[in-house]
C-alpha cells in the first residue's frame, strides 16, 4: 500500500497532494512519479490503488489474456501502474471529449458523478480497475470548490478534507483538529505540511511528496 | 419532374432539394398554431388546439404540450404521433444524463439529440422524417432561460419569441412588432394570447381552444437544514417549475386581459 | 470485510403510525472501522409521499438511488402522475431480481401513503423478495439492534409527534450499539398534509 494522498478545500481553493512513490509490495522503485492530473482547468486528480485488491484484481485480468499477451505485458509492478493510470486517462479523454462536443467544460460535481459510474460498472466487469482517487475542482459557475473521494468500488463522498492510502492513519487526526471551514490558502499549505510531516514522523514507509492548489485561475503547482 | 425524387427521402433533386423533408414542412405549416416567448422571469409556450369536440372524452392532460425533464418543455406542431415516439427518446436521453452526470441535461444538448433523430431520417433510405416541428422551452444554470425550435430536417434554432404551425409568418410579424427585451412572463402570456387570436382562425377565444405553459423559477422553499452529501442527494434542486395549464387557468387569464372585449369593439 | 453488507454501514428503519408513516437513516459512510462522511443519507424522496431507503454497500445505495430516480421520473412523465409506494415496491423487487446472479449488495426499505392516505410500509433483501409488514421495518448493519429497539418502543396507530419520537429513539439507541452506524441521522414524518423533515444530532463517536 505504498499510496498517500491528501486533498483539503477552503473556500475558493482546493490542495491535492499525493505522494511520488512507484513500486510494489515494500519495495520502491521510483520516488519521482507523477499521481496528481489535471483534467481540465478548474478539475485534478490525486490517484493510487490499492496493493492487495491490486495483485488479486490483476492477477485475474492477465488469466483473461493469452499466455503471448501474458509475456508481453512485462512485470507487474507495470501493470500495476498503467492499470490506474489507464484509468485516468480514459477519464482525460473523455472529459475532454464531452468540452469538444458540447463546447462546455464539465463542472467537478457531474465529472465526480461520471468517474464514480465508470468505477462502479468497472467493479462488476471482468476486469475491474483498482483504482482509489482524490477528486479536487473549482466550479466556475457557483464559485464553490469541491473535494471528491471515490474509491475502487465506486463509492463517492464529498468531503471539506480527505486523505487517501497510508494518510488515512496518521493525518486524518489532524486535519480534524486544524480544518475549519473558512481556512485561508496559507493555514491549509500549513495543515498539508503538518500531514506530510506526520507521514514523514509516524510511518516507516519514505514518502516524497508533490502538491497542486485549484482555485479559479486554474492548476498551480505548489511546492512544498 | 419531382416524381422521381420525392419517393425516396435520400436524393437530393437536381435543384438540391429534399422533397419529402418539405413536404413534411408543408404538413407543418396545416398544424395548430404554437407560439413561444421568452421573458426576463420564464418562458410561456402557447399551442390551438384544432381539433375540439364535446364528445371527446378529455382526460385533462395536454395534447401537444410535453414535459421532457424538470427544466424542460416542448410544444408540438405536426403529427402528434410521430412527436411522441421524439419525446420518449428525449425523455430518456434527460434521465440517462441526469443518472451519468448527476446533473440537469443541458437545454441545448437535450435539443440536438433530438434533432440528430430526425436528421437521420432525413437521409437513411426508405424511411420518411419526423413531421414535426418542435418549440422548446427550458433553463439551465449556464444559459437560463432558453427558447428553441426545430423542424423535420434536423436543424434547431435559439429564438426570443416565435412561432411554428399554421400560419406562423404572420404570428411571427405580429411577435416582432410587440415583443419588448423585458418582457415579464405575464406580460409575455398576455402577448401570446393576443398573437393567438389574430392568427387563429375562429371567432371567439376560449380556454377550450387553447392550450398553455409556462416555465418559471421558483424561490425554493426553505433549504434543507443538513448539508445533505450531494452524493447521494442528488443535484441542487433547482427551483424551474413547470407548468401545464388547465382550462379554467386559461378561461381566467382571457378574461383578465379583455382580449376579447377589444375585438367586439374592433368590431 | 468480505462482506459487502458491512463494509460501509448504516441503518435506516420506517414505521407506520395513524394515517402517517416516519422513515429515518443514519448519515454515516465508512470504511470499515474509519469513517470517511458523516453526510451520507441514505433515504430518498421518490414521490409527495413516498421514500425508499438504501443500506449496504455505499456504491450500490448510490447506483440504486440513480437508477430509481430514473426510472421514477420516467413514470411520472409518461404517466402523468406519482408512483405509488405499492408501485414502487414492485418495481424495487423486479429491479432487483434483475441482478438475481450478480446482485447489489443492499437492504431496501420503501414507506409511503398509498391512494387515500393509506400508510405503506415494505423492505426487501437483496434480490427482491419483499417483506410486508404491518408495524415497522429495519435495514442495515444495526438492524439487529433496531429489531430490538423497536419491538420495546413500537405501539400502533401513534399520531404524527409521537411516531416522530418513537423512530427517533429506536434508530438512536440502536445506531449507538452499532460501530458502523450512526454519525448523524434524518427522519421523515409524512402525513397526508405535509412531510418533515428533521435533522438528528447524534454522538459524534
Amino acid at each position: 500500500m505504498a499510496d498517500c494522498s491528501f486533498g483539503i478545500t477552503g473556500k475558493d481553493f482546493v490542495l491535492l497532494a499525493s505522494d511520488q512513490s512507484a513500486g510494489r509490495s515494500i519495495i520502491k522503485m521510483k520516488s519521482d512519479e507523477n499521481k496528481i492530473r489535471t483534467l481540465s482547468p478548474g478539475l485534478a486528480l490525486a490517484f493510487g490503488g490499492e496493493p492487495g485488491e491490486f495483485t488479486s484484481l490483476g492477477k485475474r485480468r492477465l488469466m483473461g489474456g493469452t499466455s503471448n499477451e501474458l509475456a508481453k505485458r512485462g512485470g507487474e509492478s507495470d501493470m500495476i501502474k498503467r492499470d490506474t493510470n489507464n484509468f485516468v486517462d480514459y477519464v482525460e479523454r473523455n472529459l475532454r471529449l464531452y468540452q469538444i462536443r458540447n463546447n462546455t467544460e464539465l463542472l467537478p460535481a457531474p465529472a465526480s458523478a461520471f468517474i464514480r459510474k465508470e468505477l462502479a460498472n468497472s467493479i462488476r466487469s471482468r476486469s475491474p480497475y483498482a483504482v482509489n482517487l482524490l477528486l479536487g475542482g473549482y466550479d466556475k459557475v457557483h464559485s464553490e470548490a469541491h473535494l471528491y473521494s471515490i474509491d475502487l468500488y465506486g463509492t463517492k463522498a464529498i468531503l471539506p478534507y480527505a486523505a487517501q492510502g497510508l494518510g488515512i492513519y496518521v493525518a486524518l487526526s489532524t486535519m480534524d483538529k486544524y480544518w475549519y471551514p473558512d481556512i485561508t490558502r496559507d493555514e491549509a499549505v500549513e495543515l498539508l505540511k503538518k500531514c506530510v510531516a506526520e507521514v514523514k514522523l509516524r510511518l516507516a514507509y519514505q514518502f516524497t511528496f508533490n502538491a497542486i492548489v485549484i482555485d479559479k485561475e486554474g492548476v498551480k503547482n505548489l511546492p512544498l | 419532374m419531382s416524381r422521381r425524387y420525392d419517393s425516396r427521402t435520400t436524393i437530393f433533386s437536381p435543384e438540391g432539394r429534399l422533397y419529402q423533408v418539405e413536404y413534411a414542412q408543408e404538413a407543418i405549416s396545416l398544424a395548430g398554431t404554437a407560439i413561444g416567448i421568452l421573458a426576463k422571469d420564464g418562458v410561456v409556450l402557447a399551442c390551438e388546439k384544432k381539433f375540439t369536440s364535446k364528445l371527446l372524452d378529455d382526460d385533462g392532460s395536454a395534447e401537444k404540450l410535453y414535459a421532457l425533464n424538470d427544466n424542460m418543455i416542448a410544444a408540438v406542431a405536426g403529427m402528434t404521433a410521430d412527436a411522441s415516439i421524439l419525446v420518449n427518446h428525449a425523455r430518456y436521453a434527460a434521465q440517462k444524463y441526469l443518472k451519468t452526470y448527476n446533473e440537469q441535461m443541458p437545454c441545448e444538448m437535450l435539443i440536438k439529440r433530438v434533432c440528430d433523430i430526425k436528421q437521420g431520417y432525413t437521409q437513411h433510405g426508405g424511411l420518411r422524417p419526423f413531421g414535426v416541428s418542435f418549440l422548446y422551452a427550458g433553463y439551465d444554470d449556464k444559459y437560463q432561460f432558453q427558447l428553441f425550435t426545430s423542424n423535420p430536417s434536423g436543424n434547431y434554432s435559439g429564438w426570443r419569441a416565435t412561432s411554428i404551425g399554421a400560419n406562423n409568418s404572420a404570428a411571427q410579424t405580429l411577435l416582432k412588432k410587440d415583443y419588448k427585451d423585458d418582457l415579464s412572463l405575464e406580460e409575455a402570456c398576455q402577448l401570446a394570447v393576443k398573437v393567438l387570436l389574430k392568427t387563429m382562425d375562429s371567432q371567439n377565444l376560449n380556454g377550450e381552444k387553447l392550450e398553455f405553459a409556462t416555465l418559471s423559477l421558483n424561490k425554493a422553499e426553505s433549504a434543507p437544514e443538513s448539508t445533505g452529501n450531494e452524493a447521494t442527494r442528488g443535484p441542487a434542486t433547482d427551483e424551474v417549475t413547470h407548468r401545464i395549464w388547465r382550462e379554467q387557468e386559461i378561461d381566467e387569464l382571457i378574461k383578465k386581459l379583455g382580449v376579447l372585449d377589444e375585438k367586439k369593439e374592433e368590431e | 470485510m468480505s462482506d459487502p453488507f458491512s463494509i460501509n454501514g448504516g441503518a435506516a428503519v420506517a414505521m407506520v403510525g395513524k394515517d402517517c408513516i416516519a422513515i429515518a437513516c443514519d448519515t454515516r459512510l465508512g470504511s470499515q472501522s474509519l469513517g470517511l462522511a458523516n453526510n451520507f443519507e441514505k433515504v430518498f424522496q421518490m414521490g409527495k409521499t413516498t421514500f425508499l431507503g438504501l443500506t449496504g454497500l455505499a456504491t450500490d445505495v448510490i447506483t440504486l438511488r440513480e437508477d430509481f430516480r430514473l426510472k421514477n421520473n420516467l413514470y411520472k412523465l409518461r404517466e402523468e402522475r406519482e408512483m405509488e409506494p405499492k408501485t414502487l415496491a414492485n418495481l424495487v423487487s423486479t429491479s432487483l431480481y434483475e441482478r438475481r446472479f450478480g446482485p447489489y449488495f443492499v437492504s431496501p426499505i420503501v414507506a409511503g401513503l398509498g391512494k387515500g392516505g393509506q400508510p405503506f410500509i415494505c423492505g426487501f433483501d437483496l434480490i427482491g423478495c419483499i417483506d410486508f409488514a404491518k408495524d415497522f421495518i429495519v435495514s442495515g448493519t444495526a438492524s439487529d439492534q433496531l429489531y430490538g429497539t423497536c419491538e420495546s418502543l413500537y405501539e400502533p396507530n401513534l399520531e404524527p409527534e409521537d411516531l416522530f419520537e418513537t423512530i427517533s429513539q429506536a434508530l438512536l439507541n440502536a445506531v449507538d450499539r452499532d460501530a458502523l452506524s450512526g454519525w448523524g441521522a434524518v427522519v421523515y414524518v409524512v402525513t397526508k398534509e405535509k412531510v418533515v423533515r428533521r435533522v438528528l444530532r447524534t454522538r459524534q463517536d
